[in-house]
């Protein structure tokens, strides 16, 4: 007991500063709106695909899309409250990405029924997955670096979390720029690996994330 | 001691304002709390202080994660629960790791450690030598007459960790009486 009352004495004079966290709903935010922006810049340098005003006239692309955006900003704000020990008693915004990611299931589902007869498959293949994870490195990193800076006790599923996100910006970047109609080589080469992303993000969640 | 007016919430805004007081207060209550609820946990007092002092650490280094507008408690007890769950997975992988293996165990459960010419009283001065731990299922089995299963109900261990340990303790005894 002496030693806790020891302790108790020397962490209230500890004047060590602390800067207090934002509400993860602002953190979060600033994620969504950073990673938008090296989304923006990213395809203003490599260019967008040259059919895509066509494209968007196309409400399969559209709900493929918009359910690829709904995960990005659903899993930049769960990885934001999954950051807070209690996850800042918001439990249901941590759960949010389950929604979109099946929405984004159906959608799939419904866009390779509707692929018929089935568009021709690229000639490539893996370098898709390679690009998406190369592009997906940067906010990978921000989003870890960042996170590490609060004090997380769900690290395995923060971590899954945080790469997810990182790997749908990643994505959408690649669906916006490269002219692939083929939704068998997307599912495949795009949009499995990020099941494999999130298993790593399990993995590496628990290694970056200890505090 | 806090004053009763005042809540948790209120100690750690006051804290956050610079009340160094107020932050002593606070980690004294959260201690209080969280004190029964490791204890029901973990056996040994020794680690409950460790463990409640490491938590305490936690909860100092967290600090900028709470505002003080939400209810403090479940805050605390996500580390609190953290902090348990490391050291339960730490405590067990090295119980492990010092696991002797089975087969070793069963080769010599068929040696007569037991029937001995020697007594408990005989080799008590070396019995005094082990580990408090072991010295003290020695004597409760061989003294007081206890079996391995009442050993391990009354000092809270395993029926098979009382019987790793006292068979270590019967190999440490078997060298030292063959010098």
């Amino acid at each position: 007991m002496a030693n806790i009352e020891d302790l108790v004495i020397r962490l209230a004079h500890d004047d060590t500063p602390s800067r207090p966290a934002p509400h993860p709903v602002l953190l979060g935010l600033r994620w969504l709106a950073a990673a938008t922006i090296y989304l923006a810049v990213s395809l203003w340098l490599s260019g967008v695909r040259p059919d895509l005003m066509a494209k968007l006239h196309s409400p399969m692309f559209d709900a493929e899309i918009a359910a690829l955006a709904l995960i990005f900003i659903a899993t930049a704000l769960s990885a934001a409250v999954l950051a807070f020990p209690d996850l800042h008693q918001m439990r249901r915004t941590a759960l949010a990405p389950a929604l979109p990611v099946a929405l984004f299931i159906a959608v799939l589902f419904f866009a390779w029924r509707a692929d018929f007869p089935p568009a021709p498959l690229p000639v490539h293949s893996f370098e898709c997955t390679l690009s998406i994870s190369l592009f997906s490195l940067l906010p990978a990193a921000w989003t870890f670096y960042s996170m590490r800076k609060y004090a997380s006790t769900h690290t395995r599923w923060a971590g899954s979390v945080a790469l997810l996100s990182a790997f749908s910006v990643g994505a959408l970047w690649l669906r916006l720029h490269e002219q692939t109609d083929s939704i068998v080589h997307v599912v495949e080469w795009h949009y499995l690996p990020m099941l494999a992303i999130g298993l790593i993000g399990w993995w590496l969640g628990k290694a970056v994330l200890k505090w | 001691m806090a004053e009763q007016h005042d809540t948790l919430e209120s100690l750690m805004r006051q804290a956050i304002a610079g009340d160094k007081r107020a932050y002593a207060d606070l980690l004294r209550e959260t201690s209080r709390f969280l004190r029964p609820f490791l204890t029901n946990r973990i056996n040994s007092a020794s680690e409950v202080d460790d463990l409640l002092q490491e938590i305490l650490i936690s909860i100092h280094k967290a600090r900028g994660t709470y505002d003080g507008l939400r209810p403090y408690k479940p805050w605390a007890y996500a580390i609190a629960k953290f902090r348990l769950q490391d050291h339960l997975r730490n405590h067990y992988s090295d119980q492990l790791r010092h696991a002797v293996e089975l087969s070793e165990v069963e080769n010599n459960l068929a040696e007569p450690v037991t029937e001995t010419d020697l007594t408990y009283e005989s080799i008590s001065g070396e019995i005094q030598k082990l580990s408090p731990k072991q010295a003290e299922i020695l004597e409760m089995m061989h003294h007081e007459g206890y079996t391995a299963k009442e050993v391990a109900e009354r000092i809270g261990m395993t029926e098979s960790a009382v019987k790793v340990a006292a068979h270590r303790a019967y190999k440490i005894l078997r060298k030292v009486v063959k010098r």
